[in-house]
């Protein structure tokens, strides 16, 4: 069980915000930039030939004598697309602090979410240069416990290619909607370039990095031969206390470009440690974000 | 430098597993992260340090090697040999003779001895004591039972080595009073071995001897003297030949510093040749004899000390008695036969009248009558008439129980045989000692007042028996020599150094200043008698300076000791009843030094450990929650 009784009400309390309203397929809880059909008043305009007689405001015509078309919100459903990174340099951490496990959690939370307000919800994992297996679009709290037994059958095994595989989610026609990816971003051909492709289909993008607390610090010292467990790459290092704090400051500054790349490209981007409780991230990290509302 | 387990040093071979151990430790532990990704972009930054990081490496190893090396070369207990090495209570005798001045070692016998005490210092164990003790003329305790070396070797440059013999009697007993106080006590003697052969009390505890000097090569004038012979003075000098070859020698003759006599001779070995010379000038002065190669323009011999030597001749004619009498065969007869002494006689007029030469006399002897005013000088008075010095009173006959009293001037005079008939009663001041008394009046008494000596006889020499009586000559030969001193001091005999001399400076003299031979000034007040300062061989000046005149005088300072001068050092030394050798054992000792390279294995582990650690092992991972 992904989350309890409590957690789950929480959640369904939330709501995933998209900056620029994407139109949605059916009448959704979300407001939409489309002037439309609602009860919801939003603006007046001048009539013009052509209009459905039925949005003129009678009243106002019956006091000013001028033809008015009442302008009413549109709310609609939100596309939501969870990309997990599904790589083996994701399958890292102990137990709850377990990257992958943590994308999990936060992918269910998000999941929860969407689904709680009506959205709809894909969920794809990335693996090897291509979408390995992907939750196909669900709408409804009542597609919870399936989305939860599909992350439950997810398993990180193969390499990092986060182009590739953006790349190849982004070919297939899909409406354009909020693109979440959760990743540790240890990719050797970067990410960006499949970014780029997502974001020209019209999507809108987060992305959650996440890192376990030992590859921020990591516990190690004196002459050691690393050993890659995505590549098997191997590094021989002399770790000492300058080499470390080196790397401490050069994760750091790798965070810190991350960022400033997304800020540029208005993309939100939200950097976790997997020592932090998930809950609390879905509850309050993803709302100072402005992830979700 | 010798190995004590030699057999230590097998465990070198541990410096293989060391480096086994390091080739293994160079073979990485694998450990697996999530990506090298940024590790691998932090090391391709990171080549440039790479020299200096296997450096590092390669100083671990240094350093490690290094405390192995340090530890099993102090297993193996590394000696290094020392003279002795002295535990308990030492109690070391340095010669500080003047045979230690020899240089056949060099720089000197001496420092090669303070040489040998520095190293039983050193190799001194932590809880011994040690005292120092220097044999000279006057022997004294440098530093008493003291165990911070550092005191003991700012004690040991303080010495000085002296130009005399030593007190070696007085020194073994400062020596034994220091080891009485010790339980466990050694007495170490560093010396040529110039201690007499018998005489010299044991010692308490164990006794060593550490000997210096390696030659015999030495020649000296052993003798030099003057005496006056028929008036005119005759030098005697005796050069000895201590080495054990022939030797040829300049012996060269000074006066005043000028040369007048100059021979060679040929002494065989062990043996000494002697020089007579007549017929030198009558005047005072100081001779000088030194004995120089004929052949070459070097040092004589390892000792220079004793090739000079210096005598001083002093004329006697100084003493001028005047005679003021009626006439006395007796004191006439007395006073032409007395050695040193030229007479004068003074008649008074046939009116009685009395007229004292002007000119001044060294002592005025009046017999029976005196001059209107006494001169002021010393003054012999016999049976005097009334006078202004003492009270004179009538004539009394029968003198009975004739005492004499212990005095200087009454030495062996016999008075049982002297018979007086009678003799003027006369009441005696007190700086007037009563040398002989009756029961009825004094009868002989000297003094001195106002810095003028008064004798006086109470009786006429014709009214007793004294002029026929041994007595007689002794009596007055004292009393002269007291009224008319010979000389301040007898400088006919040479001192040896450190002796004290004895001056009998004239009445008025008010200062006397003494100079050495290296022109050091004394001054001595006007009451002292006593001059110690003779440390120095060589001449002195004595300067007396009284209100109207100044005179010198010099006394000579000579080695003369066969004892210093004969060089050769000795086997071993007759302490009591042992006879002390200098044992190779005991010789040589072993001192251990492991200690200091346990120090430096150690010093070399706190480096390995600071090195080690710019590698801290912080894997304390921070709680970011």
């Amino acid at each position: 069980m992904l989350f309890d009784e409590s957690t789950l009400r929480k959640l369904n309390q939330l709501t995933l915000v998209a900056s620029r309203i994407r139109s949605g397929a059916i009448k959704g809880e979300r407001r939409s930039s489309h002037r439309g059909s609602s009860v919801e008043f939003a603006d007046y305009r001048n009539y013009t030939a052509g209009d459905d007689l039925r949005r003129l405001d009678w009243n106002i015509y019956a006091r000013l004598e001028k033809p008015f078309i009442k302008l009413l919100e549109e709310e609609e459903d939100l596309a939501v697309y969870v990309l997990i990174d599904g790589s083996r340099s994701m399958d890292w951490g102990d137990g709850e602090q377990n990257k992958f496990l943590y994308a999990l959690h936060l992918a269910a939370g998000i999941g929860a979410i969407a689904l709680g307000a009506g959205d709809l919800l894909s969920v794809g994992l990335l693996q090897g240069g291509r979408v390995a297996a992907e939750f196909s679009p669900a709408r409804g709290s009542y597609a919870l416990p399936r989305l939860f037994k599909f992350l439950e059958s997810l398993e990180a095994k193969a390499d990092t290619d986060l182009n590739a595989s953006l790349k190849a989610y982004s070919i297939p026609p899909r409406r354009a909607g909020l693109a979440i990816l959760i990743s540790d971003f240890f990719a050797a051909d970067g990410y960006e370039t499949g970014l780029r492709q997502l974001l020209s289909r019209g999507h809108e993008a987060a992305l959650i990095h996440v890192l376990a607390p030992n590859e921020i610090d990591p516990p190690l010292a004196g002459d050691l031969q690393l050993v890659d467990i995505e590549t098997n790459a191997q590094q021989d290092v002399s770790i000492d206390g300058g080499l470390r704090n080196l790397y401490k400051a050069r994760v750091r500054e790798w965070i810190q470009s991350i960022q400033t790349d997304c800020r540029k490209h208005g993309i939100r981007y939200l950097d976790l440690v997997t020592s932090q409780p998930w809950e609390q991230v879905l509850l309050l990290e993803m709302r100072k974000s402005g992830l979700v509302k | 430098m010798q190995f004590l387990t030699p057999l230590a040093f097998a465990l070198s071979i541990l410096a293989v597993p060391i480096i086994l151990l390091y080739m293994l430790k160079l073979r990485r532990k694998q450990t697996q992260v999530s990506s090298t990704l940024l590790w691998e972009r932090l090391l391709r930054e990171k080549q440039a340090n790479a020299p200096w990081q296997k450096l590092k490496r390669n100083l671990l190893l240094f350093l490690q090697l290094l405390i192995l090396a340090a530890l099993v070369a102090a297993l193996a207990r590394p000696a290094l040999e020392t003279k002795v090495v002295t535990s308990g209570s030492v109690i070391v005798m340095l010669d500080a003779s003047a045979s230690m001045n020899a240089t056949d070692v060099k720089p000197s016998r001496f420092e090669e001895a303070r040489k040998s005490v520095l190293t039983l210092i050193n190799g001194l164990t932590s809880d011994s004591a040690m005292t120092l003790i220097l044999a000279a003329q006057t022997p004294q305790t440098l530093i008493a039972s003291e165990t911070d070396k550092s005191l003991l070797k700012a004690a040991l440059s303080k010495a000085q080595v002296s130009q005399g013999s030593a007190d070696w009697s007085a020194a073994f007993a400062l020596a034994a009073g220091a080891a009485r106080n010790e339980i466990n006590s050694t007495v170490v003697i560093v010396s040529d071995g110039g201690l007499p052969d018998s005489g010299l009390p044991s010692l308490p505890g164990e006794a060593r001897y550490i000997p210096v000097g390696q030659s015999d090569d030495n020649l000296a004038i052993s003798a030099l003297a003057l005496r006056a012979s028929k008036g005119v003075p005759q030098l005697f000098a005796e050069v000895a030949n201590y080495s054990g070859a022939d030797r040829k020698v300049l012996l060269s003759l000074y006066l005043e510093n000028d040369l007048f006599d100059a021979r060679q001779l040929d002494i065989p070995a062990h043996s000494q040749k002697s020089v007579s010379l007549e017929d030198l000038p009558v005047a005072s002065a100081v001779y000088k004899a030194h004995i120089s190669d004929p052949l070459k323009d070097e040092a004589l011999d390892s000792l220079p000390l004793d090739d000079t030597a210096f005598a001083v001749y002093q004329s006697s004619a100084a003493r001028r008695a005047l005679l003021v009498s009626n006439g006395n065969f007796f004191l006439e007869q007395l006073l032409a036969s007395l050695p040193g002494i030229q007479p004068f006689r003074a008649l008074p007029a046939a009116d009685g009248d009395l007229k004292i030469p002007n000119e001044p006399f060294d002592l005025y002897i009046f017999d029976g009558i005196l001059p209107a005013e006494l001169p002021k000088a010393n003054l012999l008075l016999v049976n005097p008439p009334a006078n202004p010095l003492f009270e004179v009173g009538e004539t009394v006959k029968g003198i009975h129980n004739i005492q004499v009293n212990q005095h200087s001037l009454t030495k062996y005079v016999d008075w049982k045989t002297v018979h007086v008939l009678q003799a003027k009663r006369t009441t005696m001041p007190n700086w007037m000692n009563v040398l002989i008394e009756s029961d009825s009046t004094p009868l002989v008494a000297a003094g001195e007042t106002n810095g003028q000596r008064i004798a006086a006889l109470t009786f006429d020499l014709r009214e007793s028996d004294l002029p026929l009586q041994v007595a007689y000559p002794i009596l007055f030969s004292n009393l002269i020599n007291y009224l008319a001193p010979p000389s301040a001091f007898d400088a006919s005999q040479s001192l040896s150094a450190g002796e004290t001399l004895t001056l009998v400076p004239p009445t008025d003299v008010e200062k006397i200043i003494i100079a050495t031979p290296s022109n050091i000034a004394y001054t001595l007040a006007a009451g002292q008698t006593l001059f110690s300062e003779t440390n120095e061989l060589g001449y002195y000046a004595v300067n007396f300076t009284s209100k109207d005149a100044a005179k010198a005088e010099y006394f000579a300072v000579n080695l003369f000791d066969p004892a210093e001068s004969n060089i050769s050092p000795r086997e071993k030394l007759q302490i009591g009843n042992t006879a002390v050798t200098p044992a190779v054992s005991q010789q040589v000792g072993l001192q251990e030094v492991w200690q200091w390279l346990a120090g430096l294995a150690l010093i070399a582990l706190m480096i390995e450990w600071q090195v080690f650690h710019r590698k801290p092992f912080k894997i304390r991972i921070k709680d970011k929650g």
